[in-house]
């Protein structure tokens, strides 16, 4: 007597029944008991509809309609994504736990199975003919399928390079790609070298490939990228007082050379006699002071030309509402070596106590007082 | 043809003969075609015999072209014969160009190498650019003289001039502006004197000028920088051998506060309270605690400097060289002077018979609705809170009176 089709909407008619009185008794307000009642006379209007017609079955008696029409076919096939959607509510309950990107994976899945699955079975019997119901399922799917698919692939294998590239060491990463770059042009050429190949052959080989860097990226995102080190940087120096004549991490890592270097505010060298000179753009012949606009951030190279290893060091003037001076330096310059000074003065000269200048510890007769006007 | 298509030609037509017959505008002040200096004039000399070879090339394609149309139009004739490639001919059309334009680009390099000169410079002042205005500053040498020379004529040791908006050069002098940017890019531009050099936040860059004769040179930044690029002007003013002394002797001087009891001092008073945060005016000292009132636009403007005013009044022009501190009548007898007498009549700045008090009044009551700047609190967001320009300070008619009387001293 119960049709399929009625059975779902009895089962709803009961649901939305039972939601209608316990919404009615815990919660207040009559706005969603009405709906809900509203929802079930509807559910059991069709679900009285579907067993009148029988769930709009074909008679067994019409021969003809049984040839042709769409409903008489076979049921639909077994189908793999009612598996997939239940794949995705498991990541939801557990993405709640664990991770909320895990929540929207999963729920990303249940609208890819369900998407699925309401076009597999709808194109299945979509019309009498077999072939005709697969093409149109094609015509359906394929155009968003195949993007979404290769997006999510190229995603896949780009997260997974980049978790080995992170856990790899530095030279590491240089061998290991050298062999996989290798590995990759002799199995090109090998199949290229090939008269004749058969696709299964070159399915397998990329198979191979996707899933060695796939488990290759998992085994790497799980072991955590390497040991990156944070470098002290010569603002690092300043601000913890140790613009000095001693050696710091930060010195031994600067790097000796500057690639920006045309028309910076000032080339300041260190001679060999222990005098600081600048050279100004613009300007001829050196200069033994520097006039500077104020609260203007001006570039500043130092060269060094004495044996030992200098630095320079920017006394800036007051820093507002303190008593302190704004300091800055550059890194330990070796001899012949540059490096750049981005330094900013706020106040103008004549209204500062302390000069602002330029010195290079360890060297007295390197001062270089800077004028702001 | 349909009338709203004659319409449209009409329109355009009248449009074009509006635009052909602005190039005859006498008093043009921004006239490339009119150098004043020997950089402009080098400009001058190169682009002329172009701007004219250019000229007859164009008129000969045009007629060549017009000859063609009405000759050769349709009038049922059969097709003439086609012909397909002519090697003297195109081996012709391309030699000839390609020795025009190589003698074009011989004099333009040389042209662009002898304005990149910087060793014959006599007098070096620094240009910052920023949003809307320039400031010049004026450092002292090696050998402690200011601009190739000057020292103060009372013996004193020179210290740095700081200015903005006008630009006061010695005439005859080759002056090389060093220019830099405290905000975004901005362009230098005085075009009877030189053309034109980007100033850029972090680089030097620098340009020469040199006027031949005393008088005011009108430019404006040319590079887009803004809400009120359009209100960033300035201007150079040559001054000859004497008045420019006379003009560094007065911008060192030191600071004469207003006498006690007077409107000026009251103002005196205002302007500590309400512009000092702002503005510097070098030598002010607060009455009542004795002390040197230094300013800390970095605290308040984006581009950490607002103009110093310690000589406001020698300058005829303000906010970035745009509004007049002269009224009308006494503007036309500076800028019209013959260069004979221009220098003295720049040298007396203003006073208070020809004080502009309109435009000064209305920039004091409500700055940024007469230059558009971003002043409100909701435009700020993106600079930290600081303003861009000067903000609405919301002063009382008594106030203003007071700084106008204030600011009309210094000089
Ligand atoms: C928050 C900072 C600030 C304060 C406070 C301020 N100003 Fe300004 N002022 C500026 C800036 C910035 C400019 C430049 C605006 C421009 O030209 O685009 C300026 C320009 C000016 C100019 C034109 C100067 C020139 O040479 O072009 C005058 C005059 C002036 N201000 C007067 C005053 C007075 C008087 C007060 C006090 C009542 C005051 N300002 C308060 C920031 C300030
Ligand atoms: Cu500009």
């Amino acid at each position: 007597m119960f049709t399929n089709g009625s059975k779902l909407l009895i089962g709803a008619t009961v649901a939305a029944v039972v939601a209608a009185v316990m919404y009615g008794v815990t919660q207040d307000g009559a706005l969603g008991t009405i709906g809900l009642v509203s929802a079930a006379i509807v559910l059991a209007f069709l679900a009285g509809v579907t067993i009148a017609i029988r769930d709009g079955n074909v008679p067994p008696g019409d021969e003809m309609a049984l040839a042709t029409c769409a409903a008489a076919q076979r049921a639909p096939g077994a189908s793999i994504w009612p598996l997939a959607g239940a794949l995705g509510a498991a990541l939801v309950v557990v993405g709640l736990v664990v991770h909320e990107a895990l929540v929207m994976v999963g729920v990303a899945v249940i609208i890819a199975a369900v998407a699925e699955w309401a076009v597999q079975s709808w194109s299945e019997r979509a019309t009498a003919d077999e072939h005709v119901n697969d093409e149109i399922r094609e015509r359906m799917a394929s155009p968003l399928e195949l993007p979404v698919l290769a997006a999510v692939g190229l995603g896949l294998l780009i997260f997974a390079f980049s978790r080995v590239m992170l856990t790899l060491t530095k030279s590491g990463t240089v061998v290991v790609f050298s062999v996989v770059a290798a590995l990759v042009l002799a199995v090109a050429g090998i199949i290229a070298s090939r008269k004749q190949l058969s696709s299964g052959t070159v399915a397998g080989v990329c198979s191979i490939a996707v899933v060695a860097v796939l488990a290759s990226g998992l085994v790497a995102g799980v072991q955590g990228p390497r040991e990156i080190e944070e470098h002290e940087t010569t603002g690092d120096l300043a601000a913890s007082g140790r613009c000095g004549v001693e050696e710091t991490e930060a010195d031994e890592k600067a790097s000796q050379t500057v690639s920006a270097k045309s028309n910076v505010s000032a080339t300041v060298i260190l001679r060999e006699d222990g005098t600081l000179v600048a050279v100004q753009p613009g300007i001829s012949g050196e200069s033994t002071s520097l006039t500077l606009p104020r609260s203007n951030p001006n570039n500043i190279l130092f060269r060094n030309e004495t044996p030992e290893e200098r630095r320079l060091v920017v006394d800036a003037g007051p820093i507002a509402d303190t008593e302190e001076t704004r300091v800055l330096c550059t890194a330990l310059v070796e001899e012949g070596g540059v490096q750049l000074l981005t330094v900013v003065f706020d106040k103008p000269s004549f209204a500062v106590e302390e000069p602002m200048q330029l010195t290079v510890p360890g060297v007295e007769t390197a001062v270089m007082p800077v004028v702001v006007p | 043809m349909t009338s709203p298509a004659r319409r449209r030609l009409t329109a355009a037509a009248l449009a074009a003969g509006g635009l052909l017959l602005a190039g005859c505008a006498s008093d043009a002040p921004q006239d490339t075609w009119q150098p004043e200096g020997p950089n402009a004039q080098k400009i001058h000399n190169l682009q002329w015999p172009v701007f004219a070879i250019a000229g007859v090339v164009g008129i000969a394609v045009f007629v060549t072209v017009a000859i063609v149309i009405i000759r050769f139009r349709d009038r049922g004739q059969p097709i003439p014969e086609q012909t397909h490639g002519n090697p003297a001919l195109e081996i012709g059309l391309t030699i000839l160009p390609a020795i025009i334009l190589a003698g074009i680009a011989v004099p333009t390099v040389a042209t662009v190498f002898a304005l990149a000169e910087t060793d014959d410079t006599e007098c070096t002042i620094n240009v910052t650019g920023q949003q809307w205005w320039w400031e010049y500053d004026y450092p002292v040498a090696e050998d402690g003289t200011i601009c190739g020379g000057y020292t103060p004529s009372n013996g004193e040791a020179a210290s740095p001039i700081i200015t903005s908006g006008q630009l006061v050069i010695p005439t005859g002098t080759k002056v090389l502006l060093r220019g830099t940017s405290r905000d975004v890019i901005h362009s230098y531009w005085i075009p009877a004197l030189n053309g034109k050099r980007d100033m850029v936040p972090g680089r030097v860059h620098y340009l020469r000028l040199e006027a031949d004769q005393p008088g005011i040179y009108a430019g404006q930044c040319t590079e887009f920088c803004g809400l009120s690029h359009a209100n960033m002007r300035m201007e150079a003013v040559a001054l000859d051998e004497a008045d420019f002394q006379a003009w560094l002797d007065n911008e060192l001087e030191a600071y004469t506060p207003p006498e006690e009891g007077t409107l000026a001092a009251e103002g005196e008073a205002v302007y500590i309270q309400q512009c000092a945060r702002c503005h510097q005016v070098n030598g002010l000292t607060d009455p009542a605690s004795g002390e040197l009132v230094v300013s800390a636009p970095d605290q308040y403007v984006w581009s950490g400097a607002a103009p110093n005013l310690t000589n406001l009044m020698t300058r005829n022009t303000f906010a970035g060289a745009t509004w007049d501190l002269l009224t009308e009548s006494c503007r036309d007898d500076v800028w019209n002077a013959s260069p004979e007498e221009f220098g003295a009549k720049y040298l007396e700045g203003v006073t208070e018979e020809c004080l502009n008090q309109v435009d000064l009044r209305e920039w004091l009551r409500n700055a940024p609705a007469k230059k558009p700047m971003y002043a409100e609190p909701e435009q700020l967001t993106e600079t930290d809170g600081k303003y861009r320009g000067m903000p609405y300070l919301a002063l009382s008619e008594e106030q203003i009176d007071q700084l106008v009387a204030y600011l009309l001293e210094r000089k």
